[in-house]
Parts: structure tokens; C-alpha cells; sequence
């Protein structure tokens, strides 16, 4: 259902991020405080919430007895552990779901695809130095290096400077020691799923930053990377990482459900 | 997807650790997007970090202008501590609690914390003042003086204009202005409370000398005045349609007479297997004087095995038992443009077959979101809603007037009853902890509910209580006692040796077995003349033919003469006419004997202008009729309605009473300390504390200071 939302989206015009994270932050705003509602505590979260403005109002109430005040503030950070336990429950409930969620959308808001005709940067690492000789680059037809090689041996990196003629998705080809890689490039002015890098192991990594399948476990390449701009959304006259957006706008309209349905978080 | 398929890829049983897994170290290694999980971990770690940002900065502004205020206070209260006797007065209200009683339960080993206070520190009578109900009693307790310096003689006081009652402490209006708008009458501000008793609080002094005091539910402190303190306000706070109570029965059956007095009879409507009815509100704010009230319906479905129902109201649902009650819930009295009215109340199932019946409380002013100020400062009711839940804040709360009506029975309002006093314990055991020095006050009105509607199964004959067999009797107001004595203990045990225990009552407690319409006998008697061809009155005087009454009685115990120049139709001439009407009818009443006994119905007459004294003397009864123990001013008679009956049988489960003569009513004083007063009185309780304190006692004072001893009883 999302993959067609955003197979839709990315046909509209250059506000479809913006509105795409407006339609998410909505859905998920809802969807939050549903599972939330469901999954906690709701009158131990009232309780805990209604003694921790009792301690802050009895500091205001009696302000003038510093042991009161002092008490209070014990209080307070003692409700306040209590709080944050209750509402630990739901978050694991939700932080599964979620998380995977928000890696499957960062693959398509997160980057912006390289545009044709700008030029950007493809590192390999290496297991060691001593491969960085033995490394090249195979380019499509609609490729070509801007520049010669650059070796980091102290990083056991190499890195090339590369520009694409036209739109398209392409796979770069990089042989080291006998052995051959690929790894894909998005050349497009729309949303799409990208893969910054392709990693070996590093299993956790892989999950959240690369969306290829891992380089072979006997790889002389660790790595390879394709240097994607970072997405800038524009809303209300900032510049927003989609994910600082998604994170006010989803806690707008879960604040707005949880008025409407009287949820308590 | 890449990344389903290495997970469909691997065995099930390898499912959940890898979950777990990524759960662990997701939460302890947030990488870019995952730092976030969501609106609800939002919502708390926001909520969270405001809550510690703004006990931050309270705590910040505390403590730096802690040494100021320190030093201001010190400076202010040199002189008060300076000469101190006392760290700090604990004062525990029982409203009610009868000396001959609780002397009779230490004998009896009952009461072994109050058995202490006598035994190592003071028990004596109190004298209460005339007459001795308790908004007159608490008025004079918290402003040591006499009612004619504080204003309230009764809970009602005659409007002289057309001798119609109104509440003596307290008025509320709408609001000055409004804005007619079509049909909508738009109420420009808020409303308009107006305290009626005068004199000053002795915590007000206290304050004023930098003494901090805590006060919880006095009576009389309704609207709630600022001072250097906090205080919930307690007897003669409304509900939300502004009556001192006004319970909903709802109920299928369609027979029933209407309630005489404190609630109102609401029909259930059968809609399949769904019922629906409504709790009667606030008048519409909108509707001007149309006397339209707002009103919340609520859904009742009975389940089938008859012994439940899930009840509905607006978003709150919620199941109960027959015999149960509900929490406090709250309620939304909807107007039109976005008025409302907010209250709380609880339910309680009575029957669900054949016949569905409902009790609901009356609705109080919610102490979380009060639409009325009922504390100071007004923070201070949110604050105790926060910390031990929603609360009655009616100041008449437990609802006498549903089991004299048989709306409930006795066991549904003993659970109404402690149920409210287990709240105020709360509230005066956090008072305790937040009160180190200063005052902490506190009054308990079980005992006087209580003593009310059970006092007919502590008497052999009580005609109330007849056909209940002696073994059936439930030993109701023993219990009562020996609950009081454990709460004294549980405060004796927060209190140490610098801290002045002063357990007091306002008055006593007698039987009411015989009710007597004054009015009546004033009617057979030639004072009191109804239009031709009347023999008795409505309520309120209707049918009273003015220009032929010398006098009537209204209220509990106060006597007036139809003065010339006062009342609007009044015809006896002040001055030596009004003075031998007076001692004719003091000759006459003075000992008037009850026909069917022989025993004295009253005792004596009181004459107002022998006992009062202040600026408001003007608003007082001329005489104080002092019944005699197990007589008092009949149903009819209270509500100004002349009856040919004159003395009749208490048949109402209201069957003890204290509007008698003062004298014999007095109420209690126990102390941890010595108290060298062989005869003190409510009214010296102000001064005394004050001059324990050290502060200068004002002037107008009526009350003298007791000699405590300085040390407490060990």
C-alpha cells in the first residue's frame, strides 16, 4: 500500500515529499495513539500524570517550606520514573513496527537520487590497503569518471568521481583482487527507493542504512558507497530533514487523536 | 523486499530473540530515524522532560528567593514566634461529636486515643452559641465572636421584603452584564459570589504575622478569601445547579410522590433493551431567566441476569453492580455556542429487575476544573484532585436527604458517608505533612450526618426505628465513635511535643423524636393569621395574611416578630409593643408541655438583644427557641408552613438533632495539653490560638484566651 502511495506520489509534482510526510505523520499520528490506548495503562498513566502536576503544584502551593519543596521535587522525579515506565510498554509495541517503517521511508525521503548531469562520488573500502591497486570501476555507457582515482591507504579507501548522462538506474561494476561487485545508482529527479550503500556483514548496519543485499562474506570490498544529497524538505519557511518533520507533524496530529478520543498518554 | 526475504529466510524459533534483539539495541543504539518510535514515546518523553523542566525552574525560583522570602518572613513573624508558645495547632472538626456520648464510650473503652487526651491533657464540654447549628457554631469558631459580628444566625435567613428564605452564607448571581443576541442571552463575565459572614478568620491573623496555615473544609468558607494559606472551602458550597444538593432518583416505576425537599424524581425511558434517562443540570446560561435547565442523558443496559447494568454517559461507560456505586464521574452540561458547565457525581444501581432504579449524587463542582472557585488558592482543590483523585465538594455531601427519602438505604449512604470521609483524611494527613509549622484545621462532618440519620437505633422507642427489633439495630453511631477515636490516634502519632492537638465539635447531639410546628401553634395562638377560610399554609407562608401576623418562624430556631419599619408588612411597633409581645410569648412557650406525654417541649426562649451584639444585629431572629432534648422544629415548620398539628411524631430517618436549646447541646474539647478553663466556649478557640501564637488578638473579640499548659502531655 505504500510502495503504490509512493509510486503515485513520486508522478506528483515537487511537493509530493511534503505531502507524503503530511499523509504519513497523520496515519501514524492516529494509528500511535491507537496502539498506544490499547497497549498501556490508561488509568496508571492518568494517576501518574495527575501526581506528577500534584508535586509541581505543591512546590508553587507551598513554596515558602523548603522541605515541602525539596519533597516535592523528589516527588517529581520519582512520578516522573514511573511515567516513563508506563509508557515504556506501549513503546515496545510500537517501536518494532515503526522503526522498520521509518528505514523503509527513509530509503525513499531520506536521499535525493543523483540528477544527470552533476557529478558525485562512488567509495570503495577495502579489507586492506594493499587491494586498493588491484580495485577499478566498470561504468555503464551513460557513465564516465570526471576524475582519476583518488586511493586513501590510510582509510583503505578509494574513491571515484563519476557523472551519469541521463536518468536511469544503473549498476556500477568494481572488481578488486579477481573477484567483481556491482552496486546500484538512481539517476532521476523524482522519489525513489535508494540504497546508499552496500555493505559486507555488519548485519544491524545493513538493516537500517542499506537496502541491497550484503557483498559475499569472502568480499575484499567492505563496502560501497554512493554519495546521495541529503533531502531538504521546505515547510514553514525552514528546512527540514524529513525526519524532524515527520517527528513535530506525527506528534500534532497524535496530540489532535488523542484530544478526539480522549486518550490519555 | 530484500529485507523480509533474509528474515523469511531464517527459522521461526530465531524470530523472537532476533526481535528482541533489534528491540535492545535499537533502544540502546538509535541510529538516524529510530531514535523516534512514535507520537506516544513522544508524547512521554516530552511530557517528561516539561514536567522536570518546570519542577526545574519552580524549584530554581524557590530556592533563590528562598533566602528573601526567609528573611521577609522571619522579620514578619519575630514578633509571633518571638513570644510562641507553640510550633504548631492541629485543630480535628468532628461536626457534631456529643461529650455525654463519648464520655459514655471511654467508660465503655470504645475510645482509647480520646481516653488518652483525657487522661494526660483535657476533655471538656464546649459551649456551643445560640443557637447551636453549625454554620452559626463554625462562623463564631473561626472568628472568635459572637453572631451579631459575623452574620449568620441560621443555614437560612428571611429577605424582609416578602419573608421568603434565602442561604445565609453565601449568594450566587449571574453575572453583572449580558448580551441579547436573538434568543441567546450571552453572559458577559462571571458569576457573582458574595460572601454573607462577616468578622475575620483567626487565620487570617496568623497570616498577617507570617504564620502559614492549612485549612480543610470549615464550614462558612464559601466563597474561599486569600490569606497567606490554602484552604478548601467546605459547608455552604453549592452543586452544580447551585442548590446545597439536589440528588437525581431515576427510575421505570411511574407511581412516587415528589421528594419534599433536596432532590427530584426523573423518568427512565424504555428503548428496546437500551434505557435512557438524564441528570437534571444548571439552568441554560443562555436563556436568560427562562429557568430552562441543561441536562446530560445517559444510557443504562441491564444485563441479563439481573443483578447488573453498564451505564453510559457521554464517553464514560462503565458496569455496576446493584448496591454499588460508581466512581466519580464526570459530567458536561452542553449549551449552545460552546457554553458548558463541568461536574462530577457518582451512581448507584438500586434496582435492575423488575423496575430499573438509579441514584445519582448531586452534581459537584469538579475540584480537577472548578467552574466556581471552592478553594484558595484555586490551585489548591486541582492540586488535591491531582494527588488523591475527583472528591465531594458539596458543602452538605453526604446526602441526608436521599435516605430520609428512602432513596437509599441505610447501608448505601454509610458507604456514601465514609467513602467521603476517607477522602478528607487523606486531604488532612497531606496537610499534616505539608504543615510543619503554623495551623492545620481540618473538619470532619460524618459525625454529624451520621449521628442524624441513625440516632433512632441508639434509643429504646425512637418512634423512627419502630418495628426494627433490638437485635437488628446496627450499632451505627458506636462505630461512628470508634472510628473518630482511630483517625485522633493516627494524628496523635504525626504530631510532636511542640504541636497544640485540639479536638473539637460545635455542638452535641440529642434525640429528635417529636417534631413541633411552631407556626401552628402561633396560628392557634393568635400571633400568626392566615387569609379567610384557611386553616393551614403552604410552604413558605403562602396564604399568611401579613397585616393581621405579629409573629412566625422560619428556619431552626429563630423566632420573629412582624416588626413595623423591618418587615415590609410589618405591624407590631418596635419598642415596648415589640418588648411585651416578647414576654408574652416567652411566658407562654417557656416550658410548653407536649400534650401527648407531659414532657416539656420547649424549654425556654431566648431573647436575641439580651445575647447579641455587633453591627448586624438587625438581621437576627428576636427570640431563640430552645426546644427540649428530643423535641425540635418540625419539617413543616422549618419550611414556613402552618400546620393544624402542632406536635407530631419524627417518623424520617433524621432522627437525632441539635436546634435545641444551646444548653443542652454543648459540643467537645479535647486537648493533648492541659487546659486550666473549667467552662470554655467555641467562641474562645479563635482567641486562644491566636495568643498561643504569639500575635496581638484584635480588638473586637468576644472570646477570652484559655491558659494552656506550655508543655504538651507526655
Amino acid at each position: 500500500m505504500t510502495g503504490f502511495i509512493l509510486i503515485k506520489m513520486s508522478l506528483l509534482h515537487s511537493h509530493a515529499p511534503l505531502v507524503l510526510v503530511f499523509l504519513l505523520s497523520f496515519v501514524v499520528g492516529l494509528l500511535m495513539v491507537v496502539v498506544f490506548r490499547y497497549t498501556s495503562d490508561q488509568k496508571a498513566i492518568r494517576i501518574a500524570k495527575d501526581h506528577l502536576k500534584a508535586h509541581l503544584l505543591a512546590v508553587r502551593l507551598f513554596q515558602d517550606q523548603l522541605q515541602v519543596v525539596l519533597n516535592s521535587y523528589w516527588r517529581i522525579l520519582g512520578s516522573t520514573g514511573g511515567y516513563l515506565r508506563l509508557a515504556f510498554k506501549p513503546l515496545i509495541y510500537v517501536i518494532v513496527p515503526l522503526t522498520l517503517l521509518i528505514v523503509q521511508l527513509d530509503r525513499y525521503l531520506g536521499f535525493v537520487p543523483i540528477e544527470s548531469g552533476q557529478p558525485f562520488l562512488v567509495k570503495a573500502r577495502t579489507a586492506n590497503a594493499d587491494v586498493l591497486d588491484q580495485t577499478s570501476l566498470q561504468l555503464p555507457h551513460e557513465m564516465a569518471l570526471t576524475a582519476p582515482p583518488v586511493h586513501v591507504p590510510a582509510r583503505s579507501e578509494i574513491i571515484w568521481r563519476v557523472v551519469a548522462e541521463k536518468d536511469g538506474r544503473y549498476d556500477l561494476g568494481i572488481k578488486a583482487g579477481g573477484q567483481s561487485y556491482s552496486k546500484s545508482v538512481i539517476v532521476s529527479q523524482g522519489i525513489e527507493r535508494i540504497s546508499p550503500v552496500r555493505l559486507r556483514g555488519r548485519w544491524l548496519e545493513r538493516i537500517f542504512v542499506s537496502g541491497e543485499a550484503a557483498l559475499s562474506a569472502n568480499s575484499l570490498i567492505q563496502s560501497v558507497e554512493v554519495n546521495y544529497p541529503a533531502r531538504n524538505i521546505s515547510f514553514a519557511w525552514l528546512e527540514w530533514g524529513w525526519i524532524w518533520l515527520f517527528f513535530v507533524l506525527s506528534l500534532v496530529s497524535g496530540f489532535l487523536f488523542k484530544s478526539i478520543l480522549g486518550i490519555e498518554i | 523486499m530484500k529485507l523480509n526475504s533474509e528474515f523469511r529466510g531464517k527459522r521461526p524459533r530465531a524470530l523472537l530473540p532476533a526481535l528482541i534483539l533489534v528491540i535492545a539495541l535499537v533502544l540502546l543504539f538509535p541510529l538516524r530515524g529510530e531514535a523516534y518510535a512514535g507520537p506516544g514515546a513522544g508524547f512521554a518523553v516530552l511530557s517528561s522532560f516539561w514536567t522536570l523542566f518546570v519542577a526545574f525552574l519552580y524549584s530554581a525560583y524557590a530556592f533563590m528567593t528562598w533566602p528573601f522570602r526567609h528573611l521577609l518572613r522571619t522579620l514578619r513573624r519575630r514578633k509571633a514566634y518571638g513570644q510562641a508558645q507553640i510550633k504548631r495547632a492541629v485543630i480535628v472538626g468532628f461536626d457534631g461529636m456529643d461529650p455525654e456520648l463519648a464520655q459514655r464510650f471511654i467508660s465503655e473503652g470504645k475510645l482509647p486515643n480520646l481516653a488518652k487526651l483525657q487522661q494526660q491533657g483535657t476533655f471538656r464540654k464546649l459551649r456551643t452559641t445560640f443557637p447551636a447549628i453549625s454554620p452559626v457554631a463554625w462562623s463564631t469558631f473561626m472568628t472568635g465572636v459572637n453572631p451579631g459580628k459575623h452574620n449568620i444566625y441560621d443555614f437560612l435567613a428571611r429577605d424582609q421584603s416578602n419573608y421568603l428564605p434565602f442561604l445565609s452564607s453565601a449568594e450566587i448571581r449571574g453575572p453583572k452584564r449580558s448580551l441579547k443576541i436573538g434568543k441567546y442571552t450571552i453572559p458577559l463575565g462571571k458569576p457573582q459570589i458574595k460572601g454573607m459572614r462577616r468578622g475575620t478568620p483567626f487565620w487570617h491573623w496568623l497570616g498577617k504575622a507570617g504564620i502559614f496555615s492549612s485549612v480543610i473544609r470549615v464550614p462558612v468558607t464559601f466563597p474561599p478569601e486569600k490569606f497567606p494559606g490554602v484552604l478548601l472551602s467546605g459547608m455552604s458550597v453549592p452543586d452544580l445547579k447551585g442548590s446545597q444538593g439536589t440528588f437525581c432518583f431515576c427510575t421505570t416505576r411511574r407511581q412516587g410522590e415528589k421528594f419534599r425537599e433536596g432532590g427530584v424524581r426523573i423518568p427512565i425511558e424504555r428503548h428496546g433493551a437500551v434505557l435512557r434517562t438524564y441528570i437534571p443540570g444548571p439552568d441554560d446560561p443562555l436563556a436568560g431567566n427562562s429557568g430552562r435547565e441543561l441536562r446530560v442523558e445517559f444510557e443504562i443496559r441491564p444485563e441479563l441476569d439481573g443483578s447488573r447494568a453498564r451505564i453510559k454517559v457521554d464517553s464514560e461507560r462503565f458496569t455496576l453492580q446493584v448496591g454499588e456505586y460508581s466512581d466519580w464521574i464526570p459530567v458536561k452540561f452542553k449549551a449552545a455556542l460552546g457554553f458548558s458547565a463541568r461536574g462530577i457525581c457518582r451512581f448507584y444501581l438500586k434496582e435492575v429487575s423488575p423496575e430499573v432504579e438509579i441514584y445519582v449524587t448531586p452534581v459537584n463542582i469538579d475540584p480537577g476544573r472548578p467552574d466556581l472557585p471552592i478553594s484558595h488558592p484555586v490551585t489548591y482543590s486541582i492540586y488535591l484532585a491531582k494527588l488523591f483523585g475527583p472528591y465531594a465538594t458539596l458543602g452538605l455531601a453526604e446526602d441526608t436527604w436521599a435516605l430520609n427519602e428512602e432513596v437509599l438505604d441505610d447501608n448505601a449512604f454509610l458507604t456514601q458517608c465514609y467513602a467521603n470521609h476517607h477522602d478528607r483524611e487523606q486531604m488532612l494527613f497531606d496537610a499534616l505533612d505539608k504543615t510543619k509549622q503554623g495551623l492545620c484545621a481540618c473538619v470532619f462532618d460524618t459525625t454529624d450526618r451520621i449521628q442524624h440519620m441513625f440516632w433512632r437505633y441508639l434509643e429504646e422507642d425512637h418512634p423512627a426505628a419502630r418495628g426494627v427489633p433490638r437485635d437488628q439495630r446496627p450499632d451505627v453511631i458506636p462505630d461512628l465513635y470508634s472510628r473518630m477515636d482511630n483517625l485522633v490516634g493516627r494524628v496523635m502519632e504525626q504530631i510532636d511535643g511542640d504541636t497544640l492537638l485540639l479536638v473539637v465539635s460545635d455542638h452535641g447531639f440529642k434525640s429528635f423524636a417529636r417534631c413541633v410546628n411552631l407556626n401552628g401553634w402561633l396560628h392557634q395562638n393568635g400571633y400568626l393569621a392566615l387569609k379567610p377560610g384557611k386553616h393551614e399554609s403552604g410552604d413558605w407562608f403562602d396564604d399568611v395574611d401579613w397585616s393581621r401576623t405579629r409573629a412566625y418562624t422560619m428556619g431552626l430556631n429563630g423566632l420573629y416578630l412582624n416588626l413595623k419599619g423591618r418587615e415590609r408588612q410589618g405591624i407590631v411597633q418596635p419598642g415596648n409593643e415589640a418588648e411585651s409581645l416578647k414576654e408574652e410569648l416567652r411566658a407562654k412557650l417557656d416550658g410548653l408541655p407536649d400534650p401527648s406525654s407531659g414532657k416539656t417541649g420547649i424549654t425556654k426562649l431566648f431573647d436575641c438583644d439580651a445575647m447579641y451584639a455587633g453591627p448586624y444585629v438587625e438581621n437576627a431572629p428576636d427570640l431563640i427557641v430552645g426546644y427540649a432534648a428530643g423535641f425540635r422544629a418540625s419539617w413543616d415548620s422549618v419550611m414556613g408552613k402552618v400546620t393544624k398539628q402542632i406536635f407530631e411524631d419524627n417518623l424520617k430517618a433524621w432522627s437525632g438533632d441539635h436546634c435545641i436549646d444551646p444548653r443542652l447541646v454543648p459540643g467537645v474539647l479535647f486537648s493533648n495539653r492541659k487546659i486550666a478553663e473549667e467552662k470554655p466556649a467555641i467562641v474562645d478557640v479563635a482567641p486562644t490560638i491566636l495568643k498561643l501564637f504569639g500575635v496581638a488578638l484584635p480588638g473586637n473579640l468576644d472570646g477570652k484566651p484559655w491558659t494552656v499548659a506550655v508543655e504538651a502531655s507526655s
